[in-house]
């Protein structure tokens, strides 16, 4: 599921001009944001816990009182307390241009003055939010290869010769004790795994499954971003770091319960091998 | 009518200007522009006719297109009421009285915001908000503060207070006690539009139904006790700051009005008895001939709606009267100077539109609070129109120019449209209830931010003249010790003050609130005896619940 950029439009304090807030929370949303408004007259208090539990990236308060310089460094204040500092806080408002230095070192990301547009501040979240949800990582690339087990690449191979697909070398994996052979289709391939060794993972799954197809790879970029993602949004990992794979590439597993069954390898490949044809 | 012909209607009604002059004379005994071509009081057509007298008639008469007055700014211009109001009382109370000096002839109370929604300076809610938008008014003590050296008999004063508008009413009636005036005497206004707070405000306290029984209490103390207050500015001002179009402010403002009539007369009052003490505010916005045309519409439908919906007898009840404040919205951040050309073109149109009162406002409200040159400019700025422009020295001189009357015709009947619409919806409180005009209005005013960013609508020196280097001007500041200042103030007078009173007075506004007396006098008997608006409104959040937005 696309994961949206989420942001909470806050007004602390006792000001009831609201139409800069609702502009800027529907404008967000048009940028294919997900934004709650949490009305008027909030303490700061208020606002950091519906921050927190709605879960949001950013932070936008508005205020035209003048209560800017109290309201605002609380609000960060309180971030800081509950350890959510690492949520993007930005404010706009009737706030004099001397005021706006005090308030960034206080640890305000950026204070919008009247006449900005709209997509200025869209773009500004979305560039610095520190979270960064998938939504903004690309979609994997394409099918790496297909993983295939098989008890001896010797008794295999002469089948995919016959059938056309080239043999572009073979190469031992000592991480995971296997013999590996890749055949070329188009810009995928198919690899043949051979156990090394009777405790090695292909020798249990022929055990258990018998010879077949053991996997599909997904080429990636932010491969260690991805898999914290992946793991926040509830996804089950084999492997929660990146590991050393074939072809120089890092690569890691997702559990096969959380595909039914189906075994996902993520792997990304060094630039210059990308680059292959 | 049509038995009479022009000349006999003209002269009719310039026989009762004259019977008027008689006790008030005009400003100058001759009006006559620079090149001595005399100026009339009135210009009209050639020929007129029923149509004209329908839809326009004269000055002062139903329905009042022309104006409320027959003299109108010949005989009295508008009255300049600059909205003020910041920090403590005593500091507010100096700016009144240069303000005065200045030669303002109305006051304008800007209060802060923990004053307006019934807090007490010291309550956790009222954190960073002490003074800031306003004055800070917790008890009578500094309501004496704020009036000292100004007589309530000699100025009329309008308080820009609508939740509590009852407390700062009775703290007002106190001073005016204390000072030997007598309510009978007191003039001003008090804003008291709460529907308008759901709609686009923001200051409301309690839930609508409670609210408007506040609203009536006051309509029936006033009609008995304070006769010359109007009890009301319904407004269209934030209605159209928060994004209105100009019809959707008239609509929507008339619709409110209706709704007070509508609670007034089912509260036992007769029309004739409050409707004269409803007065009227609304926006001084940029789109210069629309909004001359917005004022004469309104006072039209007001006028008709009064005397054949509702039957009222009394002129006065026809009256649309109304105090304008030019658009704090369409002012910039950017080159700020600039703003004062946008206000003065604001202010011209409603001078032409025919306001009863006016506030211009400052170059500096984009960025801050007024400083003293800044409001001093706003002022000079309605001083330049009334006595330098001469558009004052006829009325409603736009009359029959076919465009004005075409757009006043067409935002009558787009107003009645929308009035319609409302009615069907159950009027105006249960339109406000299910969030419709909310929602209508926040739809136009994001679609003006995005014409603006497609660069379809130009403001200039925003999205079109941009200065490279903006220059830093002079703001106010208040004082940021001033919610300690307030809190030590209060805690001397909770020491000072007989408390037992106190308790006393509270409670008997406890069991008021929750039976259906008259809670004006309640009220006043509070604050008398030094009773915080946090306390009194505390009370009444406590019988009557608090209102949380749709």
């Amino acid at each position: 599921m696309e994961q949206k950029i989420r942001v909470l439009v806050g007004k602390p304090g006792l000001d009831g001009h609201d139409r800069g807030a609702l502009v800027i929370a529907q404008a967000l949303r048009d940028e294919g944001m997900e934004v709650v408004y949490t009305g008027l007259r909030q303490t700061p208090a208020q606002i950091v816990n519906a921050a927190i539990q709605e879960d949001v990236d950013c932070i936008g308060l508005s205020c035209l009182s003048g209560a800017h310089n109290e309201l605002f460094p609380e609000v960060i204040r309180l971030l800081r307390e509950r350890q959510a500092e690492d949520i993007l806080v930005i404010a706009g408002g009737v706030i004099p241009q001397e005021d706006i230095p005090f308030l960034e070192a206080q640890g305000i990301a950026k204070i919008f003055t009247p006449g900005t547009s709209t997509k200025e501040t869209a773009e500004f979240i979305r560039s610095h939010i520190k979270r960064k949800p998938l939504a903004f990582l690309e979609p994997p690339k394409k099918i790496a290869h297909i993983g295939i087990a098989v008890k001896s690449l010797e008794a295999v191979l002469p089948f995919y010769k016959k059938v056309g697909l080239p043999l572009l070398g073979t190469e031992v994996v000592e991480s995971e004790q296997v013999r590996v052979a890749f055949l070329g289709i188009g810009d995928s391939r198919l690899e043949l795994l051979e156990p090394l060794h009777p405790d090695s993972p292909i020798a249990k799954f022929l055990e258990k499954r018998g010879e077949g197809i053991h996997h599909v790879a997904l080429a990636v970029d932010n491969l260690e971003e991805r898999l914290a993602q992946l793991k926040a949004s509830g996804i089950s990992l084999i492997n929660e770091e990146p590991k050393d794979g074939a072809h120089q590439a890092r690569i890691a597993f997702l559990h096969p319960k959380a595909a039914n069954g189906v075994l996902f390898e993520l792997c990304q490949y060094p630039a210059s091998e990308e680059a292959r044809p | 009518m049509s038995t009479k012909n022009f000349t006999q209607l003209y002269q009719e009604w310039q026989a009762e200007v004259a019977k008027r002059l008689e006790k008030t004379p005009e400003r100058k005994e001759r009006f006559a522009t620079s090149s001595d071509i005399e100026v009339d009081n009135l210009y009209v057509p050639q020929q007129i006719d029923d149509a004209y007298m329908e839809k326009i008639g004269f000055p002062g008469e139903y329905p009042y297109t022309r104006g409320v007055q027959p003299t109108m700014y010949r005989g009295r211009l508008w009255t300049m009421r600059q909205y003020a109001g910041f920090g403590s009382a005593e500091e507010t109370n100096q700016r009144f009285r240069y303000l005065l000096e200045q030669g303002q002839t109305g006051l304008s109370v800007a209060f802060d915001l923990p004053t307006q929604i019934g807090y007490d300076s010291d309550d956790p809610m009222a954190a960073g908000e002490v003074g800031k938008v306003g004055v800070a008014i917790d008890s009578l003590e500094d309501m004496e503060t704020l009036l000292q050296g100004i007589p309530l008999d000699k100025v009329s004063t309008s308080m820009t207070i609508n939740a509590p508008a009852s407390v700062l009413l009775a703290m007002y009636i106190a001073v005016g006690e204390k000072q030997g005036v007598p309510s009978q005497k007191l003039a001003g206004t008090i804003q008291n539009d709460i529907l308008k707070e759901y709609i686009a405000r923001g200051t409301y306290i309690f839930p609508p139904q409670p609210s408007m029984r506040l609203i009536t209490d006051i309509f029936a103390f006033c009609a008995e006790h304070v006769p010359k207050w109007n009890t009301i500015s319904i407004s269209g001002y934030h209605i159209r700051e928060a994004g209105a179009t100009a019809v959707q402010e008239v609509a929507f403002t008339l619709a409110d009005g209706i709704a007070y009539v509508e609670a007034a007369l089912q509260a036992g009052l007769d029309i004739d008895q409050f409707a004269p003490q409803l007065s009227f505010f609304f926006n001084g916005h940029n789109y210069f001939f629309e909004e001359i045309a917005k004022f004469r519409a309104a006072r039209r439908i007001w006028a008709r709606l009064m005397r054949e919906r509702y039957g009222a007898k009394t002129p006065k009840s026809w009256q649309f009267r109304v105090h304008t404040q030019t658009g704090g919205s369409t002012l910039t951040a950017q080159q700020p100077d600039n703003n004062i050309v946008r206000v003065t073109l604001q202010a011209l149109a409603a001078v032409l539109g025919g306001t009863q009162s006016l506030h211009t406002n400052s170059r500096d409200e984009a960025l801050a609070l007024p400083t003293e040159e800044s409001a001093r400019i706003a002022l000079r700025t309605q001083q330049i129109i009334a006595y330098e422009s001469g558009v004052a020295d006829t009325i409603d001189p736009l009359a029959g120019s076919y465009y004005v009357e075409s757009l006043t015709d067409q935002i009558e009947l787009k107003v009645l449209e929308y009035m319609e619409k409302i009615e069907q919806m159950g009027g105006a409180v249960a339109a406000v209830e299910a969030g419709y005009m909310q929602r209508e209005i926040h739809k136009q005013a994001y679609e003006t931010q995005r014409r603006i960013e497609r660069g379809e609508e130009l403001v200039v020196g925003m999205n079109c003249f941009r200065l490279e280097h903006e220059a830093q001007p002079e703001l106010h500041r208040v004082d940021p010790a001033l919610g300690r200042k307030q809190t030590e103030k209060l805690a001397a007078l909770r020491a000072r003050r007989d408390n037992a009173l106190v308790e006393q007075t509270l409670a008997q506004l406890r069991q008021g609130a929750a039976g259906s007396e008259n809670l004006m006098p309640l009220i006043l008997d509070c604050v008398r005896h030094y009773a915080t608006i946090g306390e009194i409104c505390g009370v009444l959040r406590q019988v009557f619940g608090e209102y949380r937005a749709v």
